[in-house]
Protein backbone atom coordinates (compact mmCIF):
# COMPACT_ATOMS: atom_id res chain seq x y z
CA UNK A 1 0.00 0.00 0.00
CA UNK A 2 1.59 3.26 -1.09
CA UNK A 3 1.76 6.24 1.18
CA UNK A 4 -0.93 8.09 -0.81
CA UNK A 5 -3.48 5.34 -0.27
CA UNK A 6 -2.58 5.30 3.40
CA UNK A 7 -3.35 9.00 3.69
CA UNK A 8 -6.69 8.66 1.90
CA UNK A 9 -7.79 5.70 4.02
CA UNK A 10 -6.69 7.35 7.25
CA UNK A 11 -8.81 10.42 6.51
CA UNK A 12 -11.89 8.28 5.94
CA UNK A 13 -11.17 6.21 9.05
CA UNK A 14 -10.90 9.27 11.30
CA UNK A 15 -14.20 10.69 10.01
CA UNK A 16 -16.00 7.33 10.42
CA UNK A 17 -14.74 7.09 14.02
CA UNK A 18 -16.12 10.53 14.86
CA UNK A 19 -19.49 9.63 13.28
CA UNK A 20 -19.65 6.48 15.41
CA UNK A 21 -18.76 8.39 18.61
CA UNK A 22 -21.42 11.05 18.00
CA UNK A 23 -24.10 8.47 17.16
CA UNK A 24 -23.33 6.71 20.43
CA UNK A 25 -23.62 10.05 22.21
CA UNK A 26 -27.02 10.76 20.69
CA UNK A 27 -28.48 7.35 21.51
CA UNK A 28 -27.02 6.84 25.02
CA UNK A 29 -26.65 10.38 26.31
CA UNK A 30 -28.12 10.79 29.75
CA UNK A 31 -28.97 14.48 29.50
CA UNK A 32 -30.72 16.42 26.77
CA UNK A 33 -27.80 18.83 26.53
CA UNK A 34 -25.34 15.99 25.90
CA UNK A 35 -27.56 14.83 23.04
CA UNK A 36 -27.51 18.35 21.61
CA UNK A 37 -23.69 18.48 21.74
CA UNK A 38 -23.46 15.09 20.00
CA UNK A 39 -25.91 16.26 17.30
CA UNK A 40 -23.73 19.28 16.49
CA UNK A 41 -20.65 17.07 16.24
CA UNK A 42 -22.50 14.72 13.85
CA UNK A 43 -23.59 17.59 11.58
CA UNK A 44 -20.09 19.05 11.40
CA UNK A 45 -18.57 15.68 10.61
CA UNK A 46 -21.02 15.10 7.77
CA UNK A 47 -19.97 18.47 6.32
CA UNK A 48 -16.28 17.57 6.64
CA UNK A 49 -16.98 14.27 4.88
CA UNK A 50 -18.48 16.13 1.91
CA UNK A 51 -15.52 18.49 1.61
CA UNK A 52 -13.15 15.54 1.82
CA UNK A 53 -14.96 13.86 -1.06
CA UNK A 54 -14.47 16.91 -3.25
CA UNK A 55 -10.74 17.20 -2.60
CA UNK A 56 -8.25 16.79 -5.38
CA UNK A 57 -5.11 14.76 -4.88
CA UNK A 58 -1.98 15.82 -6.72
CA UNK A 59 -2.10 19.59 -7.09
CA UNK A 60 -4.78 21.70 -5.38
CA UNK A 61 -5.96 25.28 -5.58
CA UNK A 62 -8.96 26.94 -3.89
CA UNK A 63 -11.88 27.54 -6.29
CA UNK A 64 -11.24 31.30 -6.62
CA UNK A 65 -9.87 32.74 -9.85
CA UNK A 66 -6.95 34.97 -8.83
CA UNK A 67 -7.29 37.67 -11.49
CA UNK A 68 -9.96 39.90 -13.01
CA UNK A 69 -8.53 39.80 -16.54
CA UNK A 70 -7.94 36.14 -17.33
CA UNK A 71 -6.38 34.75 -20.50
CA UNK A 72 -7.65 31.42 -21.96
CA UNK A 73 -4.50 29.62 -20.73
CA UNK A 74 -5.23 30.82 -17.19
CA UNK A 75 -8.80 29.53 -17.34
CA UNK A 76 -7.56 26.16 -18.59
CA UNK A 77 -4.96 25.98 -15.79
CA UNK A 78 -7.64 26.94 -13.25
CA UNK A 79 -9.92 24.15 -14.43
CA UNK A 80 -7.13 21.61 -14.12
CA UNK A 81 -5.96 22.38 -10.57
CA UNK A 82 -8.94 23.81 -8.66
CA UNK A 83 -10.82 21.87 -6.01
CA UNK A 84 -14.49 20.92 -6.51
CA UNK A 85 -16.72 23.93 -5.62
CA UNK A 86 -20.08 22.07 -5.59
CA UNK A 87 -19.74 20.46 -2.11
CA UNK A 88 -18.60 23.78 -0.64
CA UNK A 89 -21.80 25.52 -1.74
CA UNK A 90 -23.94 22.71 -0.30
CA UNK A 91 -21.97 22.74 2.98
CA UNK A 92 -22.58 26.46 3.56
CA UNK A 93 -26.33 25.83 3.23
CA UNK A 94 -26.02 22.85 5.56
CA UNK A 95 -24.19 24.91 8.21
CA UNK A 96 -27.02 27.46 8.25
CA UNK A 97 -29.76 24.85 8.51
CA UNK A 98 -27.95 22.91 11.26
CA UNK A 99 -27.53 26.12 13.19
CA UNK A 100 -31.23 26.96 12.90
CA UNK A 101 -32.11 23.48 14.23
CA UNK A 102 -29.62 23.80 17.12
CA UNK A 103 -31.03 27.17 18.17
CA UNK A 104 -34.58 25.80 18.12
CA UNK A 105 -33.57 22.76 20.18
CA UNK A 106 -31.78 24.98 22.73
CA UNK A 107 -34.94 27.00 23.23
CA UNK A 108 -36.96 23.81 23.60
CA UNK A 109 -34.56 22.43 26.24
CA UNK A 110 -34.85 25.59 28.32
CA UNK A 111 -38.65 25.45 28.13
CA UNK A 112 -38.62 21.73 29.07
CA UNK A 113 -36.58 22.50 32.18
CA UNK A 114 -38.98 25.26 33.17
CA UNK A 115 -42.04 23.05 32.84
CA UNK A 116 -40.72 19.72 34.18
CA UNK A 117 -37.84 20.70 36.44
CA UNK A 118 -35.27 18.30 34.98
CA UNK A 119 -33.33 17.57 31.80
CA UNK A 120 -32.35 13.97 32.53
CA UNK A 121 -34.09 11.61 30.14
CA UNK A 122 -34.65 8.82 32.67
CA UNK A 123 -36.50 11.19 35.00
CA UNK A 124 -38.64 12.62 32.21
CA UNK A 125 -39.85 9.15 31.19
CA UNK A 126 -40.99 8.49 34.76
CA UNK A 127 -43.25 11.53 34.88
CA UNK A 128 -46.95 11.05 34.49
CA UNK A 129 -48.56 13.14 31.76
CA UNK B 1 2.22 13.42 -5.34
CA UNK B 2 0.71 15.78 -2.83
CA UNK B 3 3.10 17.57 -0.56
CA UNK B 4 3.79 15.85 2.73
CA UNK B 5 3.07 19.02 4.67
CA UNK B 6 -0.56 19.30 3.47
CA UNK B 7 -1.31 15.62 3.99
CA UNK B 8 0.18 15.44 7.45
CA UNK B 9 -1.63 18.58 8.61
CA UNK B 10 -4.97 17.20 7.43
CA UNK B 11 -4.34 13.93 9.25
CA UNK B 12 -3.21 15.70 12.43
CA UNK B 13 -6.29 17.94 12.44
CA UNK B 14 -8.73 15.05 11.94
CA UNK B 15 -7.08 12.96 14.67
CA UNK B 16 -7.19 15.88 17.09
CA UNK B 17 -10.88 16.30 16.23
CA UNK B 18 -11.52 12.64 17.04
CA UNK B 19 -9.75 12.91 20.42
CA UNK B 20 -11.70 16.03 21.37
CA UNK B 21 -15.00 14.47 20.28
CA UNK B 22 -14.35 11.40 22.43
CA UNK B 23 -13.65 13.51 25.51
CA UNK B 24 -16.70 15.68 24.85
CA UNK B 25 -19.04 12.69 24.83
CA UNK B 26 -17.36 10.99 27.78
CA UNK B 27 -17.17 13.83 30.29
CA UNK B 28 -19.97 14.22 32.78
CA UNK B 29 -19.47 17.90 33.54
CA UNK B 30 -21.41 19.64 30.78
CA UNK B 31 -19.28 22.81 30.79
CA UNK B 32 -16.22 20.68 30.02
CA UNK B 33 -18.17 18.97 27.24
CA UNK B 34 -19.02 22.35 25.68
CA UNK B 35 -15.37 23.45 25.79
CA UNK B 36 -14.20 20.17 24.25
CA UNK B 37 -16.79 20.62 21.51
CA UNK B 38 -15.31 24.05 20.77
CA UNK B 39 -11.85 22.46 20.58
CA UNK B 40 -13.13 19.89 18.12
CA UNK B 41 -14.55 22.70 15.98
CA UNK B 42 -11.18 24.45 16.00
CA UNK B 43 -9.46 21.25 14.80
CA UNK B 44 -12.07 20.91 12.03
CA UNK B 45 -11.51 24.55 11.01
CA UNK B 46 -7.80 23.75 10.49
CA UNK B 47 -8.79 20.68 8.45
CA UNK B 48 -11.15 22.77 6.29
CA UNK B 49 -8.39 25.29 5.62
CA UNK B 50 -5.92 22.62 4.49
CA UNK B 51 -8.67 21.10 2.30
CA UNK B 52 -8.75 24.40 0.33
CA UNK B 53 -12.20 25.66 1.37
CA UNK B 54 -11.79 29.30 2.55
CA UNK B 55 -15.48 30.29 2.48
CA UNK B 56 -16.34 27.49 4.85
CA UNK B 57 -13.58 28.41 7.30
CA UNK B 58 -15.05 31.92 7.73
CA UNK B 59 -18.58 30.64 8.35
CA UNK B 60 -17.53 27.69 10.50
CA UNK B 61 -15.23 29.56 12.89
CA UNK B 62 -17.89 32.16 13.64
CA UNK B 63 -20.74 29.68 14.04
CA UNK B 64 -19.26 26.58 15.67
CA UNK B 65 -16.60 28.08 17.94
CA UNK B 66 -18.31 31.38 18.76
CA UNK B 67 -22.05 30.94 18.71
CA UNK B 68 -22.57 27.29 19.65
CA UNK B 69 -20.34 27.53 22.73
CA UNK B 70 -22.07 30.63 24.04
CA UNK B 71 -25.56 29.24 23.42
CA UNK B 72 -24.62 25.99 25.18
CA UNK B 73 -23.25 27.91 28.16
CA UNK B 74 -26.47 29.93 28.38
CA UNK B 75 -28.54 26.73 28.31
CA UNK B 76 -26.33 25.04 30.96
CA UNK B 77 -26.60 28.12 33.18
CA UNK B 78 -30.39 28.03 32.98
CA UNK B 79 -30.72 24.28 33.52
CA UNK B 80 -28.46 21.69 35.19
CA UNK B 81 -24.71 21.45 35.03
CA UNK B 82 -23.87 17.87 35.99
CA UNK B 83 -25.13 14.74 34.33
CA UNK B 84 -26.21 11.83 36.45
CA UNK B 85 -24.35 8.54 36.16
CA UNK B 86 -25.88 5.50 34.48
CA UNK B 87 -27.26 2.96 36.91
CA UNK C 1 -23.25 -5.73 28.09
CA UNK C 2 -26.43 -7.42 27.06
CA UNK C 3 -26.93 -9.35 23.84
CA UNK C 4 -29.44 -6.84 22.49
CA UNK C 5 -26.97 -3.97 22.73
CA UNK C 6 -24.18 -5.92 21.05
CA UNK C 7 -26.41 -6.99 18.17
CA UNK C 8 -27.67 -3.41 17.70
CA UNK C 9 -24.12 -2.13 17.67
CA UNK C 10 -22.99 -4.66 15.06
CA UNK C 11 -25.99 -3.96 12.83
CA UNK C 12 -25.42 -0.18 13.04
CA UNK C 13 -21.75 -0.62 12.19
CA UNK C 14 -22.58 -2.81 9.18
CA UNK C 15 -25.16 -0.29 7.94
CA UNK C 16 -22.67 2.57 8.26
CA UNK C 17 -20.01 0.53 6.48
CA UNK C 18 -22.28 -0.22 3.50
CA UNK C 19 -23.27 3.45 3.13
CA UNK C 20 -19.71 4.67 3.29
CA UNK C 21 -18.37 2.14 0.80
CA UNK C 22 -21.17 3.13 -1.60
CA UNK C 23 -20.27 6.81 -1.27
CA UNK C 24 -16.54 6.27 -1.69
CA UNK C 25 -16.87 4.14 -4.82
CA UNK C 26 -19.94 5.86 -6.25
CA UNK C 27 -18.48 8.93 -7.94
CA UNK C 28 -15.49 9.08 -10.31
CA UNK C 29 -14.13 5.75 -9.25
CA UNK C 30 -11.99 5.70 -6.12
CA UNK C 31 -12.20 9.08 -4.39
CA UNK C 32 -10.50 11.44 -3.58
CA UNK C 33 -9.01 11.30 -7.04
CA UNK C 34 -6.95 13.58 -9.26
CA UNK C 35 -9.91 14.45 -11.50
CA UNK C 36 -13.15 16.17 -10.55
CA UNK C 37 -16.64 15.65 -11.88
CA UNK C 38 -17.76 17.11 -15.24
CA UNK C 39 -20.33 19.30 -13.46
CA UNK C 40 -17.62 20.92 -11.38
CA UNK C 41 -15.52 21.45 -14.51
CA UNK C 42 -18.47 23.22 -16.15
CA UNK C 43 -18.94 25.55 -13.17
CA UNK C 44 -15.25 26.34 -12.87
CA UNK C 45 -14.85 27.03 -16.57
CA UNK C 46 -17.94 29.20 -17.01
CA UNK C 47 -18.16 31.27 -13.86
CA UNK C 48 -15.82 33.95 -15.19
CA UNK C 49 -15.43 33.23 -18.89
CA UNK C 50 -15.04 36.68 -20.48
CA UNK C 51 -14.60 35.18 -23.97
CA UNK C 52 -17.84 33.17 -24.16
CA UNK C 53 -20.46 35.02 -22.16
CA UNK C 54 -23.35 32.60 -22.58
CA UNK C 55 -23.31 31.13 -19.08
CA UNK C 56 -21.05 33.42 -17.14
CA UNK C 57 -21.83 35.07 -13.81
CA UNK C 58 -19.36 38.00 -13.72
CA UNK C 59 -17.77 36.82 -10.47
CA UNK C 60 -14.35 35.15 -10.30
CA UNK C 61 -15.29 33.30 -7.14
CA UNK C 62 -16.93 29.98 -7.93
CA UNK C 63 -18.59 29.38 -4.55
CA UNK C 64 -20.46 32.71 -4.28
CA UNK C 65 -21.54 32.53 -7.91
CA UNK C 66 -22.95 29.08 -7.22
CA UNK C 67 -24.66 30.23 -4.02
CA UNK C 68 -26.49 33.19 -5.53
CA UNK C 69 -26.67 32.49 -9.25
CA UNK C 70 -26.41 28.85 -10.28
CA UNK C 71 -28.16 27.46 -7.18
CA UNK C 72 -29.82 30.63 -5.97
CA UNK C 73 -33.22 29.20 -5.05
CA UNK C 74 -31.50 26.83 -2.56
CA UNK C 75 -30.07 29.82 -0.71
CA UNK C 76 -33.44 31.56 -0.71
CA UNK C 77 -35.09 28.59 0.98
CA UNK C 78 -32.23 28.23 3.45
CA UNK C 79 -32.79 31.86 4.49
CA UNK C 80 -36.47 31.14 5.03
CA UNK C 81 -35.63 28.08 7.20
CA UNK C 82 -33.49 30.31 9.40
CA UNK C 83 -36.36 32.79 9.57
CA UNK C 84 -38.65 29.99 10.79
CA UNK C 85 -36.19 29.21 13.61
CA UNK C 86 -36.14 32.88 14.64
CA UNK C 87 -39.94 33.05 14.64
CA UNK C 88 -40.21 29.89 16.73
CA UNK C 89 -37.79 31.35 19.29
CA UNK C 90 -39.84 34.53 19.55
CA UNK C 91 -43.03 32.46 19.93
CA UNK C 92 -41.59 30.24 22.70
CA UNK C 93 -40.27 33.12 24.82
CA UNK C 94 -43.08 35.59 24.31
CA UNK C 95 -44.40 35.51 27.88
CA UNK C 96 -41.90 37.62 29.76
CA UNK C 97 -40.92 41.09 28.66
CA UNK C 98 -38.61 43.29 30.67
CA UNK C 99 -39.72 46.88 30.86
CA UNK C 100 -37.10 49.42 29.95
CA UNK C 101 -35.66 51.43 32.79
CA UNK C 102 -35.71 48.76 35.47
CA UNK C 103 -32.00 48.68 36.20
CA UNK C 104 -31.45 48.37 39.91
CA UNK C 105 -27.74 48.11 40.47
CA UNK C 106 -24.46 48.34 38.62
CA UNK C 107 -24.45 45.46 36.14
CA UNK C 108 -21.74 43.89 34.05
CA UNK C 109 -18.21 42.66 34.61
CA UNK C 110 -15.17 44.57 35.88
CA UNK C 111 -13.81 47.73 34.34
CA UNK C 112 -10.90 45.99 32.61
CA UNK C 113 -13.31 43.80 30.64
CA UNK C 114 -15.47 46.81 29.80
CA UNK C 115 -12.54 48.84 28.45
CA UNK C 116 -11.24 46.01 26.29
CA UNK C 117 -14.73 45.33 24.94
CA UNK C 118 -15.13 48.97 24.01
CA UNK C 119 -11.94 48.69 21.94
CA UNK C 120 -12.80 45.43 20.22
CA UNK C 121 -16.47 46.04 19.41
CA UNK C 122 -16.03 48.49 16.47
CA UNK C 123 -13.26 46.34 14.98
CA UNK C 124 -15.55 43.31 14.77
CA UNK C 125 -18.23 45.37 13.05
CA UNK C 126 -15.77 46.78 10.51
CA UNK C 127 -14.40 43.32 9.71
CA UNK C 128 -17.89 41.94 9.17
CA UNK C 129 -18.88 44.82 6.84
CA UNK C 130 -15.68 44.30 4.85
CA UNK C 131 -16.33 40.57 4.48
CA UNK C 132 -19.86 41.30 3.24
CA UNK C 133 -18.77 43.89 0.69
CA UNK C 134 -16.07 41.88 -1.06
CA UNK C 135 -17.97 38.59 -1.05
CA UNK C 136 -18.26 38.41 -4.82
CA UNK C 137 -14.52 38.80 -5.53
CA UNK C 138 -12.72 36.91 -2.73
CA UNK C 139 -13.86 34.37 -0.15
CA UNK C 140 -16.61 35.89 1.95
CA UNK C 141 -20.25 36.62 1.46
CA UNK C 142 -23.48 37.46 3.20
CA UNK C 143 -23.85 34.63 5.63
CA UNK C 144 -20.20 34.61 6.75
CA UNK C 145 -20.39 38.34 7.44
CA UNK C 146 -23.64 37.97 9.38
CA UNK C 147 -22.16 35.27 11.60
CA UNK C 148 -19.07 37.39 12.32
CA UNK C 149 -21.29 40.39 13.05
CA UNK C 150 -23.30 38.41 15.58
CA UNK C 151 -20.29 38.07 17.92
CA UNK C 152 -20.32 41.82 18.67
CA UNK C 153 -23.72 42.12 20.45
CA UNK C 154 -22.89 38.90 22.26
CA UNK C 155 -19.76 40.50 23.70
CA UNK C 156 -21.77 43.53 24.74
CA UNK C 157 -24.40 41.43 26.50
CA UNK C 158 -21.71 39.51 28.38
CA UNK C 159 -19.45 42.41 29.37
CA UNK C 160 -22.04 45.11 29.96
CA UNK C 161 -25.57 43.93 30.37
CA UNK C 162 -28.72 43.41 28.38
CA UNK C 163 -30.02 46.77 29.59
CA UNK C 164 -27.04 48.52 27.99
CA UNK C 165 -27.85 47.02 24.62
CA UNK C 166 -31.51 47.90 24.86
CA UNK C 167 -31.33 51.41 26.30
CA UNK C 168 -28.04 52.98 25.23
CA UNK C 169 -27.71 51.52 21.75
CA UNK C 170 -31.48 51.18 21.31
CA UNK C 171 -31.41 47.76 19.69
CA UNK C 172 -34.63 46.30 21.04
CA UNK C 173 -36.32 43.10 19.94
CA UNK C 174 -38.79 44.85 17.65
CA UNK C 175 -36.04 46.82 15.93
CA UNK C 176 -34.14 43.62 15.21
CA UNK C 177 -37.25 42.05 13.71
CA UNK C 178 -37.72 45.14 11.53
CA UNK C 179 -34.13 44.99 10.25
CA UNK C 180 -34.49 41.30 9.47
CA UNK C 181 -37.69 41.90 7.51
CA UNK C 182 -36.07 44.74 5.56
CA UNK C 183 -33.22 42.43 4.52
CA UNK C 184 -35.59 39.66 3.44
CA UNK C 185 -37.79 42.09 1.48
CA UNK C 186 -34.73 43.41 -0.34
CA UNK C 187 -33.73 39.86 -1.34
CA UNK C 188 -37.25 39.09 -2.57
CA UNK C 189 -37.41 42.31 -4.61
CA UNK C 190 -34.08 41.62 -6.32
CA UNK C 191 -35.16 38.07 -7.13
CA UNK C 192 -38.58 39.08 -8.47
CA UNK C 193 -37.39 42.08 -10.51
CA UNK C 194 -37.62 40.40 -13.97
CA UNK C 195 -41.18 39.23 -13.22
CA UNK C 196 -42.23 42.74 -12.26
CA UNK C 197 -40.75 44.07 -15.49
CA UNK C 198 -42.71 41.67 -17.66
CA UNK C 199 -40.32 38.78 -18.41
CA UNK C 200 -41.03 35.29 -17.08
CA UNK C 201 -37.72 34.49 -15.39
CA UNK C 202 -36.87 34.58 -11.68
CA UNK C 203 -33.48 35.38 -10.11
CA UNK C 204 -31.56 36.40 -13.19
CA UNK C 205 -28.07 37.79 -12.85
CA UNK C 206 -26.72 37.93 -16.41
CA UNK C 207 -28.85 37.55 -19.53
CA UNK C 208 -29.35 34.05 -20.90
CA UNK C 209 -29.84 33.47 -24.66
CA UNK C 210 -33.63 33.08 -24.42
CA UNK C 211 -34.37 35.79 -21.87
CA UNK C 212 -35.81 39.19 -22.89
CA UNK C 213 -34.65 40.91 -19.69
CA UNK C 214 -31.34 42.78 -19.65
CA UNK C 215 -28.35 41.61 -17.66
CA UNK C 216 -27.28 43.60 -14.63
CA UNK C 217 -24.03 45.56 -15.13
CA UNK C 218 -20.95 44.00 -13.69
CA UNK C 219 -19.01 47.23 -13.18
CA UNK C 220 -20.58 50.36 -11.65
CA UNK C 221 -17.96 53.09 -11.74
CA UNK C 222 -14.83 51.68 -10.12
CA UNK C 223 -16.71 49.02 -8.15
CA UNK C 224 -17.17 45.43 -9.31
CA UNK C 225 -20.72 44.56 -8.33
CA UNK C 226 -21.04 41.38 -10.43
CA UNK C 227 -24.66 42.05 -11.31
CA UNK C 228 -26.98 41.23 -8.42
CA UNK C 229 -24.42 39.36 -6.28
CA UNK C 230 -23.20 42.42 -4.36
CA UNK C 231 -26.68 43.57 -3.38
CA UNK C 232 -27.80 40.08 -2.44
CA UNK C 233 -24.75 39.70 -0.20
CA UNK C 234 -25.42 42.99 1.61
CA UNK C 235 -29.13 42.20 2.12
CA UNK C 236 -28.30 38.74 3.47
CA UNK C 237 -25.71 40.26 5.84
CA UNK C 238 -28.36 42.59 7.26
CA UNK C 239 -30.91 39.79 7.64
CA UNK C 240 -28.56 37.27 9.28
CA UNK C 241 -26.94 39.76 11.66
CA UNK C 242 -30.30 41.05 12.89
CA UNK C 243 -31.62 37.48 13.29
CA UNK C 244 -28.72 36.42 15.48
CA UNK C 245 -28.97 39.55 17.64
CA UNK C 246 -32.65 38.86 18.19
CA UNK C 247 -31.94 35.30 19.34
CA UNK C 248 -29.30 36.48 21.80
CA UNK C 249 -31.59 39.16 23.20
CA UNK C 250 -34.20 36.48 23.86
CA UNK C 251 -31.72 34.04 25.35
CA UNK C 252 -30.31 36.49 27.89
CA UNK C 253 -33.55 37.30 29.69
CA UNK C 254 -32.82 36.32 33.31
CA UNK C 255 -34.66 33.44 34.90
CA UNK C 256 -36.29 35.57 37.62
CA UNK C 257 -38.65 37.06 35.06
CA UNK C 258 -39.89 33.67 33.90
CA UNK C 259 -40.20 32.36 37.45
CA UNK C 260 -42.29 35.38 38.30
CA UNK C 261 -44.57 34.83 35.32
CA UNK C 262 -44.93 31.08 35.91
CA UNK C 263 -45.64 31.71 39.58
CA UNK C 264 -42.92 29.41 40.94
Amino acid sequence: MSIETFFQLYGYAALIVIIAISLYGIVRGASLIKKLIALTILGDTANAFMIYLGFRFGRQYPPVLPTLKPTPEQIAWFTSVAVDPVPQCLVITAIVINMAITMFLAFLIIQTYRLYGTTMVKRITKLKG
Amino acid sequence: MMSLFTASLIIFALTLGAVFAYFAIKSRDLVKAAVFSAGQSAAFALAFFMLMAPDIVLAYVAVAIGIYTVVLLYVINKTERFEEAEE
Amino acid sequence: MRIKEVVTGIMAAAFLFVIIVTIIFGSTGWTPSTEIRPLAKFYLENCFNVFNRTWWTASPEAVTSMLWDYRGIDTYYETSVFFLAVISGVALFRIAEIKLGTKKKELGLSIIVKTVTRLIFPLIIIVSISVAFHGNLTPGGGFQAGAIFAVAPLLLIAAFSRHYLEENIKLTKDKCLTLRTIGLTAITLIIALPVLAGALTLMQNQAKPWSPFFSFPEVVGPVWTSGTLFFLNVAEFLAVGAGFTLLFLLLSIPEEEFKRVFGL
